[in-house]
């Protein structure tokens, strides 16, 4: 049976100058098997609201949750400085497939 | 004094005393954090070197950076190699999506004489009729066979039990050879049986034409007889003998075994690889069951287990890696597929550890009826009677039609991994796939929730058991280059 402390929402802070939006729901997606999180944005901070969706406590995922938060920021990092040469490299690898288009005469 | 064959070592030193990243994922592991770049080549490191990457103070000439740029994860400015590399590699990787589908497959009757009851779609019935191929459909789907533009075409016949319409099967392995004759391509056959009804003249053709057998074992005889019962109750004793016979007539190499997984399996992996092993089988591949038709409907698939079937796994694999170390060659066909994709940059074309999907673009089957479907487990979810994967039929639809049908093409563009939520910043993404069959059968859409989908789950739990045993296990790492290397 479920605990009913289980059942209460859990409420969590990250500086929005440390952790994104985006970060925050990519984490967030990866615990949805576990908790729900409603995603309250403010200038400052954002608020996530945590509800357990099994029988395990939120408690319990929270440290791992803060991580995978900070993994996420640091992947948002990686992603934004790699853009560009990720794009490079790909249009590099099928110039020759006839599959990119050519580029616009304009 | 002759000039010297070798440079000065400086010339070999840093350029730069700066790097850059390259484009790469990472997962935390065991307390280490495992590292991919954008072909799946991977490394380990310690947190403090993974800090240390991540924040950049990593100094130039550390012996660490040298293990990163091998590995196409930093570059220095302005060096081009790492990137032509990469390019190079992911052009590799992706060869198949240019080729399209290679593999059909034509179900020439409904028809069993077997009673599975985790079957999908077979018919106990003697209506031919009803349930077979007819001539004129066969020719229909060699007309789509031969537009697909790949330089390789395996025509694979499915049932039912297909010796059961071998006339049939017979008309379509000479009329594809006659019009192949024109088109040059890499064709092959092979017919996937119970070979319970095998005989000198279906071996004689077989041996005539080049076909190649696949048929189904599930371990010792008890245990096979038990999941596919048939009159006389001697499956296994016909499949045994057929597999001798087959081997003797048409090669060692011609025929190839397939074991269904079910709950009474699962204690006895020893013993269903140690029947492969002595009728002579190098491989086993350990396949969970699948989540489709009457597997469904007869509870067999809820009352499965994932955890339960990984231990099975772990248990199969540790014993075959005993079988190897010991000097017997035995390969597990599922590892296999993915130490390909973590170790090479082959793409292996194994239809369920693809991405896109490998529905309809890797192989397409041709109903007995004439529909088209996107996979076999789109023709099971057919005959429970949801026909989402129904591409179209080969009587009224063209095949641009069928190729460009919204069947086919949403279920790939919505399935596809690196665009889907965690799979896309997931350092697994390059050995795994898409299967939206599966997800669609399971969660009800194409992509599936990712943190609650046993495929992810297993997969991931497949892909870290396989790179603890490369990273720790000095005799499992040299089988595995092995077979990553066949």
């Amino acid at each position: 049976m479920t605990d009913p402390r289980n059942s209460l929402p859990l409420d969590l802070t990250f500086a929005a100058q440390t952790a994104s939006v985006d970060a925050i729901q990519r984490a967030a997606y990866r615990f949805s098997d576990r908790f729900s999180c409603e995603l309250i944005p403010g200038e400052d901070e954002h608020r996530c609201m945590l509800t357990a969706v099994g029988d395990d406590a939120v408690g319990d995922h929270v440290a791992d949750f803060r991580t995978e938060v900070l993994d996420q920021a640091l992947r948002e990092r990686i992603r934004a400085e790699t853009e560009p040469i990720r794009t490079m490299i790909l249009a590099h690898a099928f110039s020759k497939t006839g599959v990119v288009d050519p580029p616009d005469p304009t | 004094m002759s000039p010297s064959k070798f440079k000065e070592p400086r010339t070999y030193q840093a350029e730069s005393d700066d790097w850059q990243l390259l484009p790469f994922r990472f997962e935390r592991m065991d307390g280490r954090v495992l590292v991919t770049n954008m072909v799946g080549e991977h490394l380990f490191l310690e947190d403090a070197e993974f800090e240390r990457l991540a924040d950049k103070s990593l100094p130039v000439d550390s012996p660490l950076v040298r293990r990163l740029r091998a590995k196409h994860l930093i570059r220095q400015p302005e060096e081009r190699t790492p990137l032509s590399l990469l390019a190079l590699k992911s052009r590799t990787r992706n060869r198949r999506l240019a080729e399209s589908t290679g593999l059909h497959i034509f179900v020439v009757s409904l028809r069993c004489e077997h009673s599975c009851p985790y079957c999908q779609v077979s018919r106990q019935s003697q209506d031919r009729d009803r349930y077979d191929m007819s001539l004129e459909t066969a020719e229909r789907g060699l007309d789509m066979a031969f537009r697909s533009p790949s330089a390789q075409i395996k025509i694979e016949f499915q049932g039912g039990e297909p010796l059961l319409n071998f006339g049939l099967i017979e008309e379509v392995v000479c009329e594809a050879e006659r019009r192949n004759s024109r088109f040059g391509k890499r064709l092959g056959f092979v017919i996937a049986t119970n070979l319970a009804l095998l005989s000198d003249e279906i071996l004689e053709f077989c041996a005539r034409h080049d076909i190649f057998i696949s048929t189904s074992l599930d371990g010792p005889a008890d245990l096979h007889n038990k999941n596919r019962p048939r009159p006389g109750r001697d499956s296994w004793e016909r499949a045994v003998e057929g597999i001798r016979r087959v081997r003797e007539t048409l090669g060692v190499d011609h025929v190839s075994a397939l074991m269904t997984t079910t709950r009474a399996s699962l204690d006895r992996v020893r013993e269903i690889v140690d029947t492969y092993l002595e009728l002579g089988l190098r491989g086993i591949f350990l396949r969970p069951l699948s989540p489709y038709g009457f597997a469904i409907k007869t509870k067999s698939y809820s009352a499965y287990e994932a955890e339960r079937w990984l231990d099975f796994y772990r248990e199969g694999l540790a014993y075959i890696l005993e079988l190897n170390r010991q000097g017997v060659d035995m390969t597990e066909y599922f590892s296999s597929v993915i130490l390909k994709k973590m170790l090479t940059n082959t793409e292996p074309g194994y239809v369920d550890l693809m991405s896109p999907a490998g529905i309809g673009i890797g192989a397409i089957v041709y109903n007995y009826d004439g529909s088209v479907y996107a996979s076999d487990e789109g023709r099971m979810l057919a005959e429970m009677g949801d026909e989402t994967f129904r591409l179209g039929h080969l009587t009224t639809d063209t095949y641009e039609e069928i190729m460009t049908s919204e069947a086919l093409l949403a279920p790939l563009e919505e399935s596809f991994a690196p665009s889907a939520p965690m799979c896309s910043d997931c350092a697994f993404e390059p050995f795994c796939g898409s299967d939206p069959v599966y997800h669609y059968a399971t969660s009800g859409d194409f992509l599936g929730r990712k943190p609650e989908s046993d495929f992810c789950r297993r997969n991931m739990a497949i892909f870290r058991h396989l790179l603890d045993l490369y990273e720790n296990d000095e005799a499992a790492r040299q089988v595995f280059l092995g077979w990553a290397g066949r």
